[in-house]
């Protein structure tokens, strides 16, 4: 049988509390206290696109970056294709795309083009690869005109795009895009979903694990949608087989339920955040 | 190993890049080479005695002596400074993170952070000298230009391993530069910078002898101003070979260490 894109097996992660003055020279030796993931298990087939659905703060980010090497798990275990995220971090990344929501990364003072170009290479690309890959996904993201542009010029819409297709550059097996659309306007959003669904998902074996807080984007991307909260994964199903459990009429409303967040129903995030704190104190 | 120095040569083309956005730096740092030539000559000028020449260790002018010394602080500081400035900028930019989730080797990443600083560095230095050269009477023609290179090499090697142990704070801590801190301030008392250091109490001599700035400069100065072999300064050499076989394992592996701290803490992005 084929080794899942993804797994997670338990996956923990806490973080120490943050400190300042002198007590920063300890915050490095810390005990972690502060919850991020209590236990997740979660499997992502080869070609397949889940989507991490929680609210601030439930875990989602934290995830991603457990995946993308950027985080060591307090405890349990990543694969990527097969390789511990932890040991075997070097194949995990020659695997991997990767776009983070917050932060674009790129040299402001470098065109689009070097950024890409710079970027490519160190993913292995020769220089006449790389540049055929840029001009693709540069027609694709609609970036032709910005190529030459020093990033610092760009609209961060337009440097959206374009750490969305540094993600994609080196066509890795598997993507992992943190609110991949937070700075689109809405035609950009949704020719941007379309060529996800058409060009990545459909034609080739790229596996999706995305988190987002647009619901028609989560409903139109995801063959599973596993919904987070305070660091614990809640449910992990089909969007119609969620809403059908959770006897909703829309995701919303399913994610709603799922979380004790409808109206009337007691908040239970805090609650868990503290039971999650106990059982790590403990 | 071609790949890696691929990778290498890539940093070092982003920095060029970037660097050339900035033009006029290379204007105004190359006529601050000249006022420090300049500075330079009118202090030896001042204090230039035939005792205090006969002193010197080439027995050339103090002039000579004292421009190799802070040509070669530029040197050290580069070495000391290249690795956290870069990371850190990496870190305020948000490209750190986007750098570790590509298939860069970890030595990789940290040579590439460095390799265009000392480039520049060593153009400063030439712009330096050759000041120095034109306008001030340096004696550029008594140099071993491969003993000089030979020096610089491994002086960097040497010096970079202290670097690397200063960027691996630098993760952990987020600021500060202690072992630029403690090894220039040491070096600049017990190193020969700017002074013979025969001229210090015993027990200084003594903290100079196991400082490897003295060495390098020592081998330097033979070099460049008594047209040493490398040969000549095989000696010093093997010290600073030495002091880098030691200090560069420790401080990749100290780095590595560093990182994946960061990583269980989440505090890689933070500053």
């Amino acid at each position: 049988m084929a080794e899942p894109a993804i797994t997670v097996e338990s996956l923990k992660k806490s973080f120490p509390p943050a400190r300042s003055g002198w007590r920063t020279f300890f915050q490095p030796f810390e005990k972690p206290t502060a919850v991020a993931l209590a236990g997740v298990s979660l499997g992502v087939r080869e070609g397949e696109a889940v989507a991490l659905l929680g609210t601030n703060g439930a875990g989602k980010s934290t995830l991603l970056r457990i995946l993308a090497t950027l985080l060591v798990p307090t405890s349990g275990r990543a694969r990527v294709a097969g390789h511990d995220t932890v040991h075997e971090s070097s194949e995990v990344r020659r695997r991997l795309g990767y776009h983070a929501g917050t932060d674009h990364g790129f040299y402001p003072r470098l065109t689009a083009w070097q950024n890409l170009l710079f970027f490519g290479r160190l993913n292995q690309l020769s220089r006449s690869a790389a540049s055929q890959r840029i001009a693709t996904l540069a027609g694709q993201f609609q970036l032709s005109e910005a190529l030459d542009r020093q990033v610092r010029t760009l609209s961060s819409g337009t440097v959206q795009r374009l750490s969305l297709a540094r993600a994609l550059l080196h066509q890795p097996s598997v993507l992992l895009l943190d609110e991949p659309t937070r700075s689109l306007d809405a035609i950009a959003a949704a020719e941007f979903r379309r060529f996800l669904k058409a060009e990545i998902l459909r034609k080739g074996n790229t596996s999706l694990l995305f988190a987002s807080h647009t619901l028609p984007e989560v409903e139109q991307l995801a063959d599973r949608v596993a919904v987070i909260d305070a660091g614990r994964l809640l449910a992990c199903d089909a969007p119609s087989t969620l809403k059908l459990s959770a006897g909703a009429s829309s995701l919303e409303e399913a994610f709603l339920r799922l979380t004790g967040r409808e109206a009337g129903a007691p908040q239970n995030g805090p609650a868990q955040d503290n039971l999650a704190r106990k059982e790590i104190e403990e | 190993m071609m790949r890696a120095l691929g990778s290498i040569w890539l940093f070092f083309w982003r920095d060029f890049i970037i660097a050339r956005t900035y033009r006029t730096v290379f204007v105004l740092e190359a006529i601050e080479a000249l006022f420090g030539a300049a500075m330079f000559y009118y202090v030896a000028r001042f204090v230039d005695t035939p005792e205090l020449q006969h002193a010197l260790p080439q027995g050339g002018s103090y002039f000579a002596f004292s421009l190799v010394g802070f040509v070669f602080l530029d040197y050290l500081n580069a070495a000391l400074d290249s690795f956290d400035r870069s990371l850190e900028e990496a870190r305020d930019s948000g490209t750190l993170e986007h750098l570790l989730v590509t298939q860069t080797s970890l030595p990789v990443f940290v040579a590439g952070s460095a390799i265009y600083p000392f480039a520049a560095t060593t153009l400063r230095i030439a712009v330096y000298l050759a000041w120095a050269a034109l306008l001030f009477g340096f004696p550029v023609f008594a140099a071993n230009w491969l003993a000089v290179f030979a020096v610089l090499v491994v002086a960097l090697l040497a010096f970079s391993g202290l670097g690397v142990l200063s960027a691996s704070y630098l993760l952990l801590f987020k600021r500060g530069n202690p072992a630029k801190w403690f090894f220039l301030g040491i070096s600049s008392v017990a190193g020969g910078m700017l002074f013979p250091v025969s001229i210090l109490p015993d027990w200084l001599q003594l903290v100079a002898r196991l400082n490897p700035v003295t060495y390098a400069l020592e081998a330097l100065r033979a070099a460049l101003l008594g047209g040493a072999s490398v040969a000549a300064v095989w000696r010093p050499l093997a010290i600073l070979l030495l002091f880098a076989a030691v200090i560069l394992p420790i401080s990749m592996a100290a780095f590595a260490w560093a990182l994946k701290r960061t990583k269980i803490n989440g505090t890689l992005s933070h500053n």
